[in-house]
């Protein structure tokens, strides 16, 4: 049998082609191993081989998804791979997503398996491993010894088409694809464990975690508009022409406040938008669109509303980690407060 | 009465409109049932029945019966959690794999079934 | 209330000139089986076959399997309210004939009943192929309402069961089990540092064709009640409903439910086994109020320390599921559940169609949208016609060589949610 097509994908960094002043850089391939290609080779023993390397910068990827998604494609269909690696990208969000992007488009498109890695906290493992195996690293590229063989191990069971064990065996992110099985004690049995357990304070795991409940309980309707302060907030990524606080197109890790007193509307030669979700198209020639000053404006002339807040507080909700959504809303929300904000609108995209 | 059952199940317009009013809506989709139903709610009309009654899976069956209150009041938010959460589990089953186009006679088991959970709800309605 | 339930180890099963058990070998007479059947004149035939663990056979569509039992000592009979005198069962002595049961099948509504395969890979999902299975296919009378058919064929299951159960009566068991719950007060007091558990049983009440019954009253017009665990080991409930094929919780089920017996084994050791609370699944949301607000109420006034609930379907009970579950911890008691699971064919969706944060002890029962390839078998009993349109089935389900390809929702209990399989779900 002729051995197992592998195309290994990295970024700039690890391409050895440099920093950050190198994330520009647009996808490229070359034949055969490089950089940590050289670990996964060794890896992957006399099984398969690593027929070739794409390489891209991060900022390329993450501002030029859809080209970068393209580009990389073309170049890994001519090596006709069995299977596709992505990274590892340890805890290097960017490189994550990016990652992520690819090997989904790769399983999608080219229909073979694809294997990367992350450290849990990498905002791309939160968005892709429901649909990938992503091997589970430590935060920095000093587990590469480590996390590569499982990478490989668990790559070639894929192709082989060989059962894939549970995540703790594999060592993949838990994908929460709810797998049957059977187990040695009876449903009832274990149920009657488990409250036995509870009621004598000890821990147990449920068979089944709730889904996440992050709700907030809405509160009371305001009976007045006509009298308190309104703001807008959105997730849309509006922001001052030339992104002066540099928010992410994706998977924020800021917001900002920016002032539009004095303004009738947001016009396109002030404000634009970074979002890197949605077809920008529109909102860039208006960015009305997505923070409503001019009907604000409106409302606020025709009394309906007290008054409007004299700025706009705004992010990217796009891959933006529940975490960072929560500290940025926790941190503004002060703000509005001391403002004599009473009401806000959020708006989303 | 006043309550209204919004349907796409002929036969539970048939036999239940003379007690009922019955909206009988026989273009609409399993799902354009919810979705009809979760506007009512936001314009403050009331949930009365569960609307996965049957524990029939959203994708086996393509019919549908909901009960709602004639009466619009301040919005049903309990209502409105469970229609919504209802839509999204419908929608989950449905796009996983859509209801087969049944033939006519199972079809006819399907509006029957439908009607039953419904004439069973419908005569228990002078208490509520 | 003291019950002795003695088991019969039934090894095989065996037409005979009599109804009779010997060594462990149940004999039917099947004429004899075949007049109680067609006693209802909305049957117009019926036929008997016997399906034995192992052997290569299928049975569909299946409406429910009864395990046979028979009161030997004590107040009133098998099945009361239903087919004998309403009486309070549950104390006294009961003989049943473990290994064998009744499987009632034929068509009801095109959709709603499932599978038995007695061996290869759908054997695995479902605990009556481990069985030896007197099936009774009875055909309807023409133009007979749906409704009216059901009936017929459950009472008739039902009556086959105590018929054939009373060939047990004069036998001595291989075993005999003892299950005691007092009153309430001699209860506590008898274990008064261990924890008061208590099980809410959630019988299914929807009102599909039928419901399921308590004492013959249907359980959808039931305000929730205290039962003692035993009462159902003597038929205090039967089902009736139609619901999807893995979740039914037949009669079998509710004379073996698993949580009764699985508590009773800890009662006296790790807990007090205090009884059973007996609510429905109605769809009216205001009687989901009303019946998971008693459900709370017993909870506290029964003062219990824990609880175990368990559901029958998919969808409306989720919503009866969490509603308990919210009030019973409420109440003050620590809550589990058991239950089993839909998330879809890719397996990544939501498993149920309500959740509250309250519920953060969880059994699953398993995935019943996974798909399963059962072989085809030499022998069908009933008919395959109905295969592709039963829940877990599809168009292309059925193949020409008789072989199925479809979800583990198609088999008979497969992943009901009582526990009383082994099948489980986790994250992959």
């Amino acid at each position: 049998m002729s051995k197992i097509r592998v195309v290994h994908y990295i970024n700039n960094f690890f391409a050895g082609i440099g920093g950050e002043e190198k994330a520009d850089i647009p996808p490229e391939i070359r034949e055969g191993v490089v950089g940590p290609g050289m670990a996964l080779r060794s890896a992957l023993k006399d099984e398969a081989e690593v027929v070739a390397t794409v390489i891209c910068g991060d900022s390329y990827f993450g501002e030029n998804i859809e080209e970068a998604k393209t580009e990389l494609l073309e170049m890994i269909k001519q090596y006709e791979p069995d299977l596709f690696i992505a990274g590892p990208a340890f805890n290097a969000g960017r490189y994550g997503v990016a990652c992520g992007t690819i090997a989904k488009a790769v399983e999608e498109e080219l229909n073979i398996p694809v294997v990367t890695g992350m450290y849990i906290e990498n905002p791309g493992a939160d968005m892709f491993k429901k649909d990938l195996h992503i091997i589970e690293t430590k935060d920095s590229a000093a587990d590469m010894r480590k996390a590569i063989p499982k990478v490989a191990k668990l790559g070639l069971k894929l192709v082989k088409g060989e059962i894939v064990g549970p995540p703790e065996e594999e060592g993949y992110l838990v994908r929460g694809i709810r797998t049957n099985y059977f187990h040695e004690k009876r449903g009832s049995e274990r149920g009657v464990d488990m409250l036995v357990k509870i009621l004598n304070g000890e821990n147990i795991t449920t068979e089944y975690p709730m889904p996440n409940f992050d709700r907030v309980e809405p509160n009371s309707a305001i009976k007045d508009m006509s009298k308190i302060k309104v703001a807008l907030v959105t997730s849309g990524g509006i922001v001052p022409q030339g992104n002066p606080d540099r928010i992410e197109s994706s998977s924020a890790t800021k917001y900002g406040i920016y002032d539009f007193s004095g303004m009738d509307s947001l016009t396109s030669d002030k404000f634009m938008t970074i979002h890197g979700g949605y077809d920008r198209a529109y909102v860039l020639e208006n960015p009305n669109l997505v923070v409503p000053l001019d009907v604000m404006r409106d409302l606020e002339r025709e009394g309906v509303i007290g008054e409007l807040a004299n700025y706009f507080v705004t992010t990217t909700g796009t891959g933006t980690s529940v975490g960072n959504a929560k500290a940025f809303g926790e941190a503004f929300s002060k703000k509005l407060v001391e403002d004599g904000v009473e009401a806000v609108i959020l708006t989303s995209t | 009465m006043n309550k209204t059952i919004i349907t796409n199940n002929k036969l539970v317009y048939e036999k239940l409109n003379e007690k009922i009013e019955t909206q009988f809506l026989s273009k609409y989709s399993y799902i354009e049932i919810l979705e009809h139903v979760r506007d009512m709610i936001h314009e403050g009309n009331k949930l009365l029945t569960h609307p996965l009654s049957g524990s029939l899976k959203p994708n086996e069956t393509p019919f549908k019966s909901i009960v709602v209150s004639k009466k619009k009041e301040d919005l049903d938010l309990e209502g409105l959690s469970i229609i919504e959460d209802s839509i999204a589990s419908a929608q989950k089953f449905i796009s996983g794999k859509p209801t087969p186009q049944y033939n006519e006679r199972i079809l006819n088991d399907f509006r029957l079934i439908d009607l039953s959970l419904l004439e069973n709800a419908v005569n228990r309605m002078v208490c509520l | 209330m003291r019950l002795e339930l003695g088991k019969i180890f039934i090894k095989d099963v065996q037409f005979g000139e009599s109804t009779k058990v010997e060594n462990g070998t149940l004999y039917v007479n099947k004429q004899e089986l075949i007049d109680i059947a067609m006693e209802d004149d909305r049957i117009i035939n019926a036929t008997i076959e016997l399906a034995r663990s192992g052997e290569s056979v299928r049975i569909a569509p299946v409406k429910d399997v009864i395990e046979p039992r028979v009161k030997v000592e004590g107040e009133g009979n098998i099945f009361p309210g239903v087919i004998s005198k309403v009486k309070t069962v549950g104390s006294g002595r009961t003989h049943a004939l473990v290994g064998a049961n009744i499987v009632t099948a034929g068509k009801i509504v095109g959709f709603q009943e499932g599978i038995i395969d007695m061996s290869g890979p759908g054997a695995e999902y479902t605990p009556f192929s481990k069985t030896y299975n007197v099936c009774v296919v009875v055909e309807p009378k023409e133009g007979i309402e749906t409704h009216a058919y059901e009936e017929a064929a459950r009472l008739a299951g039902l009556k086959i069961g105590a018929y054939v159960g009373n060939a047990g009566k004069d036998v001595e068991p291989d075993e005999v089990v003892v299950y005691e719950t007092k009153p309430l007060l001699e209860q506590v007091a008898q274990y008064p540092n261990l924890p008061k558990v208590g099980y809410i049983h959630m019988l299914q009440s929807q009102g599909l064709l039928h419901d399921t019954y308590y004492y013959g009253v249907d359980a959808k017009e039931i305000v929730p009640t205290f039962m003692y665990p035993t009462e159902i080991m003597d038929g205090a409930i039967v089902s009736g409903n139609c619901v999807a094929p893995c979740d039914k919780v037949t009669t079998f089920h509710h004379l073996n439910n698993p949580v009764i017996e699985d508590l009773y084994k800890r009662h006296g050791k790790d807990l007090n086994f205090i009884g059973v609370i007996l609510t429905n699944e109605n769809v009216f949301l205001a009687d989901k109020e009303r019946s998971s607000d008693m459900v709370g109420k017993f909870v506290e006034f029964l003062g219990l320390d824990g609880v175990l609930i368990t559901e029958e379907g998919y969808g409306n009970p989720d919503t009866d599921l969490m509603m308990n579950c919210k009030k019973a911890t409420k109440a003050g008691a620590k809550v589990v559940l058991i239950t089993d699971e839909f998330p879809g064919r890719d397996g990544k969706s939501q498993s149920l169609a309500d959740a509250t944060h309250e519920a953060s002890a969880l059994v699953s029962c398993g995935n019943g949208n996974i798909i399963v390839e059962l072989p085809p078998m030499k022998k069908v009993i009933g008919t395959l016609d109905y295969v592709e349109t039963m829940i877990g089935g599809y168009e292309g389900s059925l193949r020409p060589d008789g072989s199925i390809e479809a979800e583990i929702q198609i088999i008979i209990a497969s992943t009901i949610a009582n526990g009383y399989n082994k099948l489980t779900a986790r994250n992959y």
